[in-house]
């Protein structure tokens, strides 16, 4: 989380991309989370960066209500993108992880010389265990069969809204259009996935999320690689 | 969406328990509203707008005397160019000017939420609806601007939701 050092270009770039579809830091009203990202950026962005100066201008237009929008203001690192890392040393967490509960980090920003230290080097040593983690992952070739709702759904739109699915260890193989009857087609699409990272219950709940074209979804083939 | 039906939405959404009862007129089907003691209203924008002031929600149509035109640029512009298209090619221009002009604002004023946001969603919702996933991206201002409006309490009521995906599939560049 976070956007790494916001007085830098990089960092503020960060920010820009994470506005490109967002009005608001967190959720769609202003709120603490805005007044504390506003707060660390040290000015108006450049104009090439044209979403967070749309947001920088809109957050400023609330100047004088800062105090009472909604919220708790937290750590700059808790804000952002998830797969930023946190450069602002108030969370100890390892980047790389989804966790957002920091075990080992305090609420206060500041932090000794000694701490982060020890913190740099527990990271350092983390990342080296991680990375002589063996290379075989364990994979497996799932056929899916998606339903739509009638022989009018349109099955361009739906094989696209399925492929959008992205998720680490997921890739998207070929598909095909298999008559049910009555007109209907179901699309039978195959994908390959890491055993550890991506689960038939995550596929089922992301493509049933696609009310408007799915009816429902079903394993037709499971095979171990 | 018929006028009937989204000035009856719209008339939730301000809060007006009402339910005014409204006609049409005419081959476009312009919505009228009677009065009680005076003249029958004709026209969604006039209509909304008399709706607004019964609410007592004036600052939907602008504080500023700037802000008040622009709400009624839209208007217009919703009236006129939004329901009067009939090609692909106009809707393709209609999102691409719309998607320039919102590059620098969060609502259409630029930082407060007014009537001209909310009758360009009604107005738009039934095309956005139909968006594929690549011309979402590429509208990307339009969609932010609308996914930020169906979250505004009380605007969306039944219109179904539309889904912006989150990770950016296409470009990189907008």
């Amino acid at each position: 989380m976070g956007f790494g050092d916001l007085k830098s270009p990089a960092g503020l770039q960060v920010l820009n991309d994470y506005l490109a579809d967002k009005s608001y830091i967190e959720g769609y009203v202003p709120s603490q989370a805005d007044v504390a990202v506003f707060e660390a950026v040290s000015g108006p962005p450049p104009a090439d960066l044209c979403h967070a100066l749309r947001w920088y201008n809109h957050i400023k237009s609330y100047e004088k209500e800062k105090a009472s929008l909604p919220g708790i203001k937290k750590a700059l690192g808790t804000y952002g993108p998830a797969d930023v890392e946190d450069t602002t040393g108030s969370g100890a967490t390892d980047s790389k992880d989804d966790d957002d509960i920091d075990l080992f980090g305090s609420d206060d920003e500041e932090e000794s010389e000694e701490a982060k230290r020890l913190r740099e080097e527990r990271l350092a040593q983390y990342e080296s265990k991680k990375a002589k983690k063996p290379a075989l992952v364990a994979k497996s070739s799932i056929l899916l069969d998606v339903k739509p709702w009638d022989d009018e759904t349109d099955m361009v739109k739906l094989e696209e809204c399925v492929r959008s699915i992205q998720a680490d260890g997921l890739v998207w193989g070929s598909s095909k259009l298999v008559p049910v009857g009555y007109g209907i087609k179901k699309l039978q699409i195959q994908c390959v996935v890491e055993d550890d990272k991506v689960g038939t219950d995550m596929l089922e709940e992301q493509i049933t999320a696609f009310e408007d074209y799915v009816q429902s979804m079903d394993v037709a083939a499971f095979n171990k690689i | 969406m018929a006028a009937a039906a989204e000035l009856t939405l719209l008339e939730k959404s301000l809060g007006l328990s009402k339910g005014n009862k409204y006609s049409a007129q005419g081959e476009r089907q312009i919505p009228v509203l009677q009065t009680n003691n005076g003249p029958s209203l004709t026209g969604l924008t006039t209509i909304a707008t008399h709706l607004v002031k019964q609410a007592n929600k004036e600052y939907l149509l602008g504080s500023t005397a700037e802000e008040k035109a622009i709400v009624q640029q839209w208007l217009e512009y919703r009236v006129t160019r939004v329901d009067g298209q009939s090609t692909k090619e106009d809707l393709r221009t209609l999102l691409k000017d719309l998607n320039s002009y919102l590059e620098d604002k969060v609502y259409l004023t630029g930082h407060n939420f007014t009537l001209a946001d909310i009758l360009l969603y009604y107005g738009l919702h039934r095309f956005i609806v139909d968006l594929t996933v690549q011309e979402k991206e590429k509208y990307l201002n339009v969609s932010r601007w609308f996914c930020h409006i169906q979250h505004y309490p009380g605007i969306r009521q039944h219109l179904s939701s539309v889904v912006f995906i989150k990770n950016r599939l296409y470009t990189n560049s907008h």
